[in-house]
């Protein structure tokens, strides 16, 4: 018997990490056309990136379903596991709500925790890497669910997007709407706040952009982790990343990538810098 | 006209000699205009000292109040409100300043006169951060001083002898500017104080004003500076320039009245009762007549009765209000907002820029056309926020938002001086942002910015060392004169070299209502292709006047 963490296809969690962490990862949905894609299953981000440039329809996405969840859930109960499931933001998407649902049908819903996240993408990766630590280290998984949901304040994040369109046009665009229109070209950062999108600042060029994403990230110190994520220029990312090396140790410096689900709403040339804020040993 | 009491002057009478003081400032406000140093178009001296007296006039006619006292807080009042550009606001401190002296006062006598225009004039200092001599200051000065020194003979002997002291002071202002020196011209706004204080003297007694004109030289110092300018005071003959700022509705209505024995003052009168934004110019055989009115056939009629009627031009002001209020969300979207950014800008194309990059409201104006302390206020109201970030977007609109901010601690007044430093402004603005860090991050934008204005010149003359002919193309830098070109787009590509733009610079252009998109947008190209890593957004801007406003950052 063990604590198992589950979480969904937004945290863009690499496979390896997933994998090396024993985390159960419960796609999402992407809808292109009349095809429907598990996130990250059915269609790599490559492939999805080609297509997305030459779509008449933007894609659209779908949570996880109940029966994905009473699935994954199911399993790992008759294994004898409890369960620690952490969401994408419920602001956001309607996952938490299916998590919800499934635990509440099933027989035994007294070994499952839901936490909501708050989080999108690469902070809600971070969240989960860092609960699946703590299921190894700690006895109880209720403990576990609180030392998640205590340190949530602890990931800050900032993306840097070549438009605004995706994320307006899929209706994530939150507080961020103060940043959309004019015929001004500029490049928004933007983070997410209390569960939302929120407008931080919007440059006018690429390169201040970057230099300008690199010190707020600076200015976040000290910090336990890293996380740096892309849609499609990877080389920017690396640079980026390489700027930032210096700030955390090697194995707590990740690189992931924006998938399918998180693509549709930020669209190509998208750049994410995440951090744990807090010393290695998070005093 | 009634006799006046040279010794002393009741409120009906100071209503009186000041109400004759603005048709003099009207008479001459073309020609103030024309007193510009720059050879471009610009804020009009004549324009905004004339619409800022109005606004005191007006203010006295419907108050009829009786006592001095009364009707100078009346002028003080007005003015303040209908204060636009920087030669407004310092004509709406000096009434302040005059005010304030015979506030409580049942007449105004000739000490208190004296003390009156002395005030008025350390008012007036103080409008300003810091006051340079050689403008309509020194000559307010000058004024104050001559009638402080003449002590308590009669009314008229002290405003006889501040007037001939404004005189030579006015004359003097090219020796004390060297910008005025350059372009042989007198400074505007001393102009238009000596026109006022001319116009009250004439109140006072036409027989002292006749009898000192041979030595005041008024006509002489005028004619100077416009032969300087390149010609006769045609333009004052011309007479016919007109701005509205007010934002009404119904029809802008405009024509010209021929005939014979026509009475300028009483057609004015008519429509002032009749309809809005009256301005009325003219003389006997030509009165020029622009109002705003709900229904312009008996503004027609009127005319027809008087004499003939030409130049007929009616435009329904509900369409262009209309159409712009279409495109943007009324009520303002910041209705009830902790804050909300109001900026100025002149121009369809730049007040949906600003509105699309987040400002709760645009005022109209800019340039040619600077909004009033009141106008300001109003648009401020409608962007009904609890706290406003103010963009004045010219150098000659900062002052005024000053005086707003003065009286209202929910303004708060980053002083951008031209539109491109408002935009770069606008984008550090984050509504989610507290106030105080959105103030600092914008403030700290306006030293990165670079702006360029292309610009024909309007008549020959010498400014900052170059030298001008009518018709060139200029540019200027940061309000200094730095490039003339044979189109707008040499003019602008050199002015882009001259601003060192480099690698890491982003160039943005404004394209004027007069230039063609694929001109505008093979001219950015021409830029992009010789300064490798400049970043150029070419967007239209439709603004009048200037080709092309730029920025480099």
């Amino acid at each position: 018997m063990a604590i198992k963490i589950v979480t969904d296809s937004v945290a863009d969690l690499p496979p390896a990490l997933a994998g090396a962490n024993d985390i159960t990862v419960v796609p999402a949905y992407v809808i292109i056309g009349n095809e429907t894609f598990r996130d990250g299953l059915d269609i790599s981000a490559d492939r999805f990136y080609e297509r997305l440039g030459t779509l008449p329809r933007l894609p659209t996405t779908s949570q996880p379903t109940m029966a994905d969840f009473q699935e994954v859930y199911q399993r790992l109960l008759d294994q004898g596991h409890q369960i620690v499931s952490v969401h994408v933001s419920a602001k956001l998407s309607g996952t938490v709500n299916s998590a919800t649902q499934a635990k509440a049908a099933l027989g035994d819903a007294s070994q499952i925790e839901i936490v909501d996240s708050q989080l999108a993408s690469a902070p809600q990766g971070l969240a989960v890497l860092n609960a699946a630590e703590w299921a190894r280290e700690m006895p109880d998984f209720h403990e576990v669910a609180r030392r998640i949901r205590q340190a949530l304040p602890r990931y800050r994040s900032y993306v840097l997007l070549d438009t605004l369109e995706y994320l307006q046009k899929g209706g994530r665009i939150g507080k961020a709407q103060a940043f959309v229109g004019g015929m001004l070209k500029v490049k928004p950062i933007l983070t997410v706040q209390d569960g939302e999108v929120h407008p931080v600042e919007r440059p006018r060029s690429r390169e201040r952009c970057k230099a300008r994403l690199i010190e707020l990230i600076r200015n976040l110190a000290p910090v336990r982790q890293i996380n740096i994520s892309y849609s499609t220029d990877r080389v920017q990312a690396l640079a980026v990343r390489a700027e930032l090396a210096e700030m955390v140790d090697p194995e707590h410096l990740i690189e992931s990538r924006f998938g399918p689900v998180l693509g549709t709403y930020l669209g190509p040339d998208a750049l994410g810098v995440t951090v744990a804020q807090g010393s290695a040993d998070w005093t | 006209m009634a006799a006046t009491n040279e010794q002393e002057l009741s409120g009906v009478e100071l209503r009186r000699v000041f109400r004759l003081a603005f048709d003099r400032l009207e008479e001459y406000r073309d020609t103030v205009n024309a007193l510009n140093v720059f050879p471009v178009p610009d804020g009009d001296t004549g324009t905004n000292m004339s619409l800022t007296l109005r606004a005191g006039i007006e203010r006295c006619a419907e108050s009829e109040a009786p006592t001095a006292g009364e009707v100078a807080r009346d002028l003080s009042q007005g003015t303040f409100f209908g204060a636009r550009g920087n030669s407004g606001v310092i004509l709406s401190q000096f009434f302040k300043g005059f005010g304030d002296a015979l506030d409580g006062s049942e007449t105004c006598t000739a000490s208190d006169l004296g003390r009156a225009l002395d005030m008025a004039r350390e008012a007036a200092y103080g409008a300003v951060g810091n006051p340079r001599e050689g403008t309509m200051l020194t000559v307010i000065r000058r004024s104050a001083e001559a009638a402080l020194e003449e002590g308590a003979a009669s009314v008229a002997h002290v405003l006889q002898t501040a007037y001939l002291a404004s005189c030579v002071a006015l004359k003097n202002t090219p020796e004390q500017l060297p910008v005025l020196k350059e372009a042989g011209v007198v400074d505007s706004g001393g102009l238009g104080i000596v026109v006022i204080l001319g116009g009250v003297l004439e109140g006072l007694s036409p027989d002292r004003l006749e009898g000192v004109s041979e030595e005041a030289g008024l006509e002489g110092i005028i004619g100077e500076s416009m032969a300087s300018l390149g010609g006769s005071d045609q333009s004052r003959e011309a007479g016919f320039v007109h701005q509205s700022l007010e934002a009404d509705w119904g029809y802008c209505t405009e024509f010209i009245i021929s005939g014979s024995d026509l009475s300028p003052q009483a057609v004015r009168q008519y429509f002032e009762e009749s309809a809005r934004s009256t301005v009325v110019v003219g003389d006997p055989n030509n009165v020029r007549v622009h109002i705003h009115a709900d229904d312009p056939g008996p503004a027609i009629s009127y005319g027809v009765a008087l004499g003939t009627v030409s130049n007929v031009k009616i435009e329904s002001m509900d369409d262009q209000n209309a159409e712009w209020a279409a495109g943007h969300s009324a009520p303002a979207p910041t209705v009830g907002a902790e804050q909300a950014v109001v900026a100025v800008a002149a121009g369809e194309g730049l007040a949906g820029l600003f509105m699309e990059a987040g400002c709760g409201h645009v005022i109209q104006g800019g340039q040619t056309m600077n909004p009033s302390v009141q106008q300001i206020m109003q648009g401020i109201e409608r962007a009904g926020a609890e706290n406003t970030i103010f963009l004045p977007n010219n150098k000659n609109i900062v002052l005024t938002a000053e005086q707003v901010a003065a009286i209202d601690a929910t303004v708060h007044v980053v002083p951008t001086r031209s539109v491109p430093q408002g935009v770069t402004a606008l984008l550090a603005y984050n509504p989610h942002s507290s106030l105080e860090e959105n103030l600092a991050a914008m403030q700290e934008t306006l030293s990165e910015v670079i702006t360029i204005e292309v610009t024909q010149a309007v008549r020959d003359t010498s400014v900052d060392g170059v030298s001008v002919k009518l018709g060139d193309y200029i540019a200027l830098m940061d309000d200094e004169l730095v490039i003339t070109a044979d189109s707008p787009e040499t003019a602008l590509e050199n002015a882009v070299k001259l601003a060192e733009a480099g690698a890491d610079s982003i160039l943005t252009i404004y394209r004027g209502a007069d230039v063609k998109q694929e001109t505008a947008e093979a001219c950015a190209e021409s830029l992009e292709s010789q300064i490798s890593g400049l970043q150029v957004d070419q967007i239209y801007g439709g603004q009048p006047h200037y080709h092309y406003l730029a920025s480099v950052e």
